[in-house]
């Protein structure tokens, strides 16, 4: 065994150059296939692991308490298939309810009260990430998530109640089931008047939206048909919280899968042009007396030390970068602590990887290696001098008598005489290709809805209303003035006012988001998805996410809570953009605002008006305004192009080293007919133009053939990422596509391959040529 | 004539002066000096490690001196960077390897157009005059051939078609026998005599002295670097011609 050892060290000092680029090779895709098996993994399932820590309930249920007792509640829930209840808690809904304090406590409009004696109940169990749990009267508890730092208890942080009644805040905690704004003392609830219960359950079987009803239907059963006014679901948090994954999830699987492709592709055209390479020395072994299995043997270890240590360091590599990646697209995503904490490369990934690809590049090299063991010494011995024959003479001969200069006709003869390595360098160039053209069509249609959502092309300025309790100086104007003042600026086509809210559906603990406009509303949203712009009252125009959320069709009526109480609004509309919910009724919604006015203005201007020049014009007309030039990228976008571009980087730098080892194995085996057309007058330039012809021709046709299979792609990944996301994304989305940029990306296949051969056609073009030509 | 005058100066073909290649410490040339006219052959004979294939990579601008000047055909080669001496290689010298180095993967005819095509002739006029040559070196029905099923002499006389392709002022003959058998040794002799009693310069590089004796009529010696005897200059080269004469009877 020493023996092999020794050969094995002695053939891996000699080919120091090529095992440094199968290290290398390894080194980087090892790395590429951390990073991406840890992003898939780590966005397929974090959060059914997440929700069942924390007890998460399958149905969050409310019950009108002037039909049903909660002891009714309570006897029906022992029922079949239930596995696990909390309650029923007295709950009640606080209108826009006010606060205390400088800082703001992050209220909504709409505000979920429920009384709870403690936090760690057998469903939804709370994790109190800040003060304690509330002992008594005149004490609540807030829900807001660890990922928002709330950690400090203030004194004069007081909720108070539309009936005055005060509510120190005690304490923050996070519920998973998002079952509750704040959470106060049973008594305490009982005094503000609570007109439901609050049930938790969590079900045997809940896989699924009728597993849930049926559930839920099991542990109704029995009480009056009206009592229940409406369920939560768990799989609605889990559609909504998924959103960021679903995101990646459908691009991330293609470059992930070609990731992998490209790195096995490569690592097997490396290994096996190692040992091709290697024919001769592997017929001097056998000359001194290896047997068979020790050729063999010495090859796989020659192949396997750089491989062992390329995916170590890749490893770590890959550890870092995935681990970058997995927080970029969490963090700008979920802004949710119960996923953060998990989002890493999970740790199965490392040893899969790290045993895996020595595996691989072994295996790659055992076809080749098996090739040269079955290979007579003297054969093995000639195969690096002997003339080769018979491959691709034809094609040599018709391209000898083209019209194209003689060093590029010799060049594009090349890829004809090894017409496996040619196969498996193209292959990498046409990965390499699609990737590129995938990412450049999904960064595009990225940048496209950013336009959509933000509205890019019918909103120019942004005027944006400081909030005094931020310790800004707050707008001196009333909302009328500043359209008045907005409207009499130069340049101004169309203004609108904009108020956000939060308030909730009858039945659902979710809250809704609401963009209350008024202005000249029609002129600022894009075309919409279905439907018509608002006309009447108690309209609303919902976005997709809504639309397919709480499957609501044109006509439907949803019930929103309102300053007047619980008003029927009908569905007019479906848009890309906006808020869940867009209503013209400005009354009745802007009151459950926490500043009770306009919060932002947006502005149309003339053709020709400049943006920047309005907005500072705009920003001097109160103090307390804030304008700027809509359009910025927001952050998922930067984090889908940041994560895009990173994926895309390593697949082009793999290609790319593919391209270089390539054409490394051609020049080294050619080095003696370099030698020879250097010696007839080939200049180091043409000898650079023959070896980045012969790779330049494969890399145009992985261009043609790349750069199609990329647009296939984009189109197949970017309805699925809308899907994801439950968007109903128009067509334009995918209409990023031009001309001049087609035929770019059929070119950046050339582009690729030249880059990948021009460093082993330089050192080719400068090798010396006396000493080769002379030996044999 | 003398080595270093004596030749008209249109007429001289190389013209080596002072001429040193250091590896080193190790100086594979050391001072040598060397004219060759045109028309002349001549051959370089010498011990493994004498200097004589150094010598032949100055000539050809294969390497490049480490002091003194190399003029070819007229041109320094000292001034030329990489660029230039491929030009100087393609337009004024033809080569003949021991191992012929031919492009495996074109034939015979397209293997000597080469050297036409390299110096801008368009792929027709290149292949016509490579099938002028080949008849003329007695191949020319072996023009489809590949090099793997060539004979060894056919071989050697598809490289020297190539190298006569652009018709060379000086052709460089490197042990163009020393992988052949002696019939096909005997037929690459036979045929550079002739090149040369039509006037090609012929420079040789040997070990065979028969080789020497019979296509050369001057031998310059070559010993560590130096050079030992010049049978255009003294009497000793006079007699190592005698003597591989008489050998090569």
């Amino acid at each position: 065994m020493s023996a092999v050892r020794r050969a094995a060290r002695a053939a891996v000092n000699r080919r120091r150059f090529q095992t440094f680029v199968l290290g290398v090779v390894v080194m980087v895709s090892s790395a590429m296939a951390i990073a991406t098996l840890g992003l898939l993994a780590a966005v397929s399932g974090p959060f059914d692991r997440a929700y069942d820590a924390a007890n998460g309930a399958h149905v969050v249920a409310e019950f009108d308490s002037s039909k049903v007792t909660a002891a009714q509640i309570d006897r029906a829930a022992k029922a079949p298939g239930v596995e696990a209840v909390a309650g029923p808690y007295p709950m009640a809904v606080l209108h826009s309810p006010s606060e205390t304090g400088d800082h703001p406590i992050g209220m909504s409009g709409s505000f979920t009260v429920v009384g709870r004696d403690r936090p760690d109940t057998p469903v939804d169990t709370l994790e109190l990430s800040a003060g304690r749990w509330p002992s008594g009267p005149g004490e609540i508890v807030l829900n807001a998530p660890a990922s928002l730092g709330r950690t400090e208890i203030r004194s004069e942080h007081q909720v108070v109640t539309p009936d005055g009644v005060r509510l120190e805040v005690v304490g923050y905690a996070a519920s998973a089931s998002r079952s509750a704004g704040g959470w106060v003392t049973p008594d305490q609830a009982r005094a503000l008047n609570p007109a439901s219960f609050q049930m938790m359950y969590r079900f045997e079987d809940a896989g699924s939206d009728s597993a849930l009803k049926a559930g839920t239907a099991a542990a109704t059963a029995g009480l009056p048909s009206d009592a229940l006014t409406g369920t939560g679901s768990y799989l609605a948090i889990k559609a909504e919280l998924a959103k960021g994954p679903n995101t990646y999830v459908p691009f991330l699987t293609v470059f992930g899968v070609l990731g992998l492709i490209v790195s096995v592709l490569i690592v097997g055209n490396v290994v096996s042009g190692a040992v091709v390479s290697g024919f001769r020395h592997i017929g001097v072994l056998k000359a001194l007396g290896f047997t068979p299995n020790q050729v063999t043997a010495v090859y796989l270890v020659m192949v396997t030390v750089p491989a062992v240590i390329g995916s170590a360091l890749g490893s770590v590599i890959g550890g870092l970068v995935g681990k970058k990646l997995v927080h970029q697209a969490f963090f700008g995503i979920f802004g949710n602590d119960l996923v953060i904490d998990r989002a890493a490369v999970p740790t199965w990934v490392h040893p899969v990887v790290l045993l895996g690809m020595p595996v691989l590049v072994a295996v790659s090299a055992l076809v080749p290696a098996l090739r040269a063991r079955r290979l007579p010494a003297a054969v093995a011995i000639g195969a690096g001098g002997v003339q080769r024959t018979g491959r691709g003479l034809a094609v040599q001969r018709r391209l000898g008598g083209s019209r194209l200069p003689r060093p590029v006709s010799l060049g594009l003869g090349w890829p004809f005489t090894r017409p496996g390595r040619t196969a498996l360098t193209l292959s990498t160039v046409v990965l390499g290709v699609m990737t590129v053209t995938m990412a450049l069509g999904i960064s595009a249609s990225v940048v496209e809805f950013g336009k959509l959502r933000d509205r890019t092309d019918r909103v120019q300025v942004r005027v944006d209303l400081n909030n005094p309790k931020w310790n800004q100086p707050g707008p001196v104007h009333s909302d009328e003035q500043l359209f008045a003042l907005l409207r009499a600026l130069p340049g101004t086509a169309h203004v609108s006012a904009l108020s956000v809210v939060e308030t909730r559906t009858a039945g659902s603990p979710d809250i809704v988001r609401v963009g209350v406009e008024s202005g000249d509303t029609a002129a600022m949203h894009p075309d919409l998805v279905r439907g018509r712009w608002i006309e009447g009252p108690n309209e609303v125009v919902v976005s997709s996410e809504f639309w397919h959320r709480h499957k609501v069709s044109l006509g439907d009526t949803i019930t929103l809570d309102t300053s007047d109480g619980p008003q029927p609004q009908k569905v007019v509309g479906e848009t890309t953009e906006g808020w869940d919910v867009t209503t013209l009724d400005w009354d009745r919604f802007v009151l459950l605002s926490p500043v009770q006015r306009a919060q932002s203005f947006s502005v149309q201007l003339t053709e020709g008006t400049d943006a920047q020049d309005y907005a500072t014009a705009a920003a001097g007309t109160d103090p307390g305004l804030n304008a700027s030039v809509n359009g910025a990228s927001d952050t998922v976008e930067k984090v889908i192009i940041s994560v895009v571009s990173t994926l895309t980087l390593m697949l082009v730098v793999v290609s790319g080293l593919g391209v270089f080892n390539t054409v490394l194995l051609n020049t080294r085996e050619r080095r003696k007919d370099l030698g020879m057309l250097k010696s007839i007058g080939m200049t180091p330039r043409q000898v650079i133009a023959m070896t980045v012809s012969s790779v330049a021709a494969l890399g145009a046709v992985g261009g043609i053939i790349g750069a199609p299979l990329g647009m296939l792609a984009h189109r197949i990944v970017v309805p699925l990422t809308g899907r994801g996301t439950g968007l109903d994304l128009p067509d334009s989305l995918l209409q990023v596509w031009s001309w001049p940029t087609v035929v770019l990306l059929a070119l950046s296949g050339a582009v690729i391959a030249a880059l990948g051969a021009y460093l082993p056609s330089r050192g080719a073009a400068k090798a010396p040529v006396a000493e080769v030509l002379r030996t044999e | 004539m003398s080595n270093s005058g004596g030749y008209e100066e249109r007429d001289v073909v190389v013209r080596l002066t002072d001429v040193r290649k250091d590896f080193g410490d190790y100086a594979a040339l050391d001072g040598v000096s060397l004219t060759i006219g045109a028309g002349e052959s001549v051959a370089v004979m010498g011990p493994s490690g004498s200097g004589k294939s150094t010598l032949l990579n100055m000539v050809s601008g294969l390497d490049r001196p480490s002091g003194g000047s190399v003029v070819v055909g007229g041109e320094d080669l000292v001034g030329l960077d990489e660029k230039g001496l491929a030009l100087f290689r393609r337009r004024r010298v033809g080569m003949i390897f021991q191992f012929f180095n031919l492009l495996d993967d074109l034939p015979a005819l397209d293997n000597i157009a080469l050297s036409g095509q390299l110096v801008g002739l368009k792929a027709p006029v290149a292949r016509k005059r490579a099938l002028e040559l080949m008849g003329e070196l007695g191949i020319a029905d072996r023009r489809n051939v590949y090099p793997a099923s060539l004979s060894g002499g056919e071989r050697q006389r598809v490289a020297t078609a190539r190298a006569l392709m652009n018709r060379p002022a000086l052709l460089l003959a490197d042990e163009p026998t020393g992988a052949l058998d002696s019939r096909s040794g005997d037929q690459v002799m036979q045929l550079l005599m002739d090149l040369n009693r039509l006037g090609q310069t012929l420079l040789v590089v040997t070990h065979d002295p028969r080789l020497a004796a019979r296509c050369a009529r001057r031998v310059v010696e070559v010993a560590d670097g130096r050079i030992a005897r010049d049978s255009a200059t003294n009497s000793a080269a006079d007699a190592a011609i005698t003597g591989v004469a008489e050998v090569a009877r």
